[in-house]
């Protein structure tokens, strides 16, 4: 678990990371539209250069997007299997005994992985460069038209901070748990079926009540602090959006119609 | 059987950037039938020593010797269930692994994890709640609705009614009253001089480790700096004083006193002993 490494942030210096996160946002949604567009592989070819490049600017290793992919190879396998099954156009690639392997369903695998990969890799670029904080200060900004109309936008960046604050400490304490249950005789790997049962529940219950314990005392904390929802207030942090920018955002904006033209003028 | 590690490292996160060296290449062996104190600064490495002892860690090299099961750095060990019931380890602040509806329900399901029957584990949970001072007004209550102390008693029993030989405590009394703290280290040292069990207890309060401990291993950045035993230790308050460690007050009062130009002998481990000692020195004094 302590190995999970898609959504991490990575502290770097770099061009990418030094962006507005409000432009990093508005591209990343840009250019993961531009994957559903049905562009062909010209189109999928540049985008894949755009993201290449920003990772290579940013410092990450390509490594890391690896690692990150790697969660969703068995899913891709299984995907691949089953469209073997089902698909049955274009050519005949090979036949084992009674099945038959048609290009249509490999095309149609490579068009599935493709857009996967560019996914992990456009919003990696996010995530691995924009600390959460920074992240649901954008969010919030971006949200800020929307609450005109009744959308609580400062309480879903709260939530979205609060919320990924918590996940180290939650996989934190599930390992503790599990520890602590280990030293009482529960086995969570091997064990007939109702052992497992009460090996899961030993883990579940004490999980639940310490993740309510947690909210409950930092409901306290705020509150303590004169932490009200809705109220007005002024903030430490202010977002300021420079040339590049915005020249972030008009930039994935245009690769965004680009590829849309693309799409139109394809046969 | 000894319980021995031998040139043991334990890495965190290895191959991450995130690596950390806990324990570097300790060599310790703990003695049998005796309470021994493991201390040592924050970050030491104390807790990560002590879950080598019933396998929740395993060694990144080494080897770890516990009752009759050898542990080796890079093996994979099968049936680690036998050697967690011989070895009861309780947690720092282990109140969170309570689970089920009632106390007693919860304390007898350490013991029927390891094959106990339905009754007798009931038999050996009352026992050990009982030891651990909740009575059965207790029993039926949901561990949730106790306080934070007696939670600490019911989890500390959960490990009790599994009857282990080997008894390991990662700062049992951390946050307990001064008199359940008391009655705590009682019980460990009853349990270690009554019925002959092994305690390693980890501790940052050196007044426990000066009344209730045979022998005191240091760890200071994930090394084994000392092991002897806790006479030799506090005999000379040096040694503390070149650990870092601030010595029992006991002993800070007789080093004060003989710096006062009064004649205190070594052997002198109580209050009142070392008031009677000075009422005689003051009485010749005139
Ligand atoms: N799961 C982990 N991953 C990475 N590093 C860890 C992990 N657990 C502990 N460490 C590190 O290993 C070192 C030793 O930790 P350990 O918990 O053994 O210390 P300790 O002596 O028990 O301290 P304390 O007195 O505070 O309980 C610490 O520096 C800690 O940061
Ligand atoms: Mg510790």
């Amino acid at each position: 678990m302590g190995n999970f490494v898609l959504g991490k942030y990575i502290p770097l210096n770099s061009p990418v990371h030094r962006l507005d996160p409000r432009a990093k946002i508005i591209a990343m949604l840009a250019f993961l539209i531009a994957v559903f567009i049905p562009a062909g592989w010209i189109g999928y070819a540049v985008l894949f250069v755009i993201a290449a490049g920003t990772i290579l600017l940013s410092r990450l290793s390509f490594g890391f997007i690896w690692k990150s992919m790697k969660p969703m190879i068995v899913m891709m396998i299984f995907l691949f299997l089953m469209n073997c099954l089902m698909i049955r156009t274009g050519e005949v690639l090979v036949t084992l005994g009674k099945f038959s392997v048609y290009t249509g369903a490999v095309a149609q695998t490579l068009y599935i992985v493709v857009r996967l990969l560019l996914m992990i890799m456009i919003t990696t670029c996010l995530t691995a460069t924009t600390k959460p904080l920074d992240m649901t200060l954008g969010i919030e900004d971006l949200l800020m038209p929307a609450s005109k109309i009744g959308v609580p936008a400062h309480e879903i960046a709260m939530l979205i901070s609060i919320a990924l604050r918590f996940i180290p400490d939650l996989i934190e304490e599930t390992m503790r748990i599990m520890k602590a249950q280990e030293s009482r005789g529960v086995d969570m790997k091997e064990g007939r079926f109702s052992e497992k049962i009460a090996a899961i529940l030993s883990l579940i219950v004490p999980l639940f009540v310490s993740a309510f314990q947690r909210a409950d005392d930092l409901a306290n904390a705020m509150e303590a602090r004169g932490y009200a929802p809705g109220e007005k207030r002024t903030r430490y942090k202010v977002l300021h959006m420079r040339a590049a920018d915005w020249l972030t955002v008009v930039g994935a904006n245009a690769v965004l119609a680009g590829v849309i033209v693309l799409a139109r003028i394809l046969p | 059987m000894p319980i021995a590690f031998d040139k043991v490292s334990h890495i965190y996160s290895a191959g991450t950037p995130y690596e950390f060296k806990a324990l570097d290449d300790v060599d310790l062996e703990f003695s049998e039938g005796k309470m021994t104190a493991v201390i040592g600064q924050t970050g030491s490495g104390k807790s990560t020593l002590v879950q080598h002892l019933n396998a929740l860690l395993l060694p990144s090299s080494g080897t770890v010797r516990v009752m009759d099961r050898e542990i080796t750095a890079g093996t994979a060990p099968k049936g680690l269930k036998k050697l967690r019931g011989e070895v009861g380890l309780i947690f720092q602040f282990p109140e969170y692994q309570l689970f089920e509806e009632t106390v007693l329900k919860d304390v007898s399901f350490g013991p029927k994890n390891f094959g106990v029957s339905e009754e007798e584990a009931q038999k050996r949970a009352k026992e050990a709640l009982r030891l651990c001072g909740l009575d059965e007004q207790y029993d039926e209550r949901s561990p949730l609705e106790l306080s934070g102390g007696q939670k600490r008693r019911a989890a500390i029993a959960g490990i009790l009614a599994m009857d282990p030989q080997v008894l390991v405590l990662d700062e049992p009394t951390a946050g307990l009253d001064p008199r359940g703290t008391e009655e705590m280290m009682k019980l460990f040292r009853t349990l270690n001089t009554k019925r002959g069990k092994t305690v390693i207890i980890v501790t940052h309060d050196m007044e426990q480790v000066f009344v209730y401990c045979d022998e005191v291993v240091v760890m200071a950045d994930g090394k084994a700096a000392a092991h002897m035993s806790a006479r030799d230790f506090f005999a000379d308050s040096s040694i503390c004083r070149s650990m870092n460690i601030l010595p029992p007050a006991i002993i800070r009062t007789c080093d004060a006193l003989r710096e006062a130009g009064f004649d205190i002998p070594k052997e002198i481990n109580t209050t009142s002993a070392l008031a009677k000692c000075i009422a005689r020195q003051v009485k010749r004094h005139g």
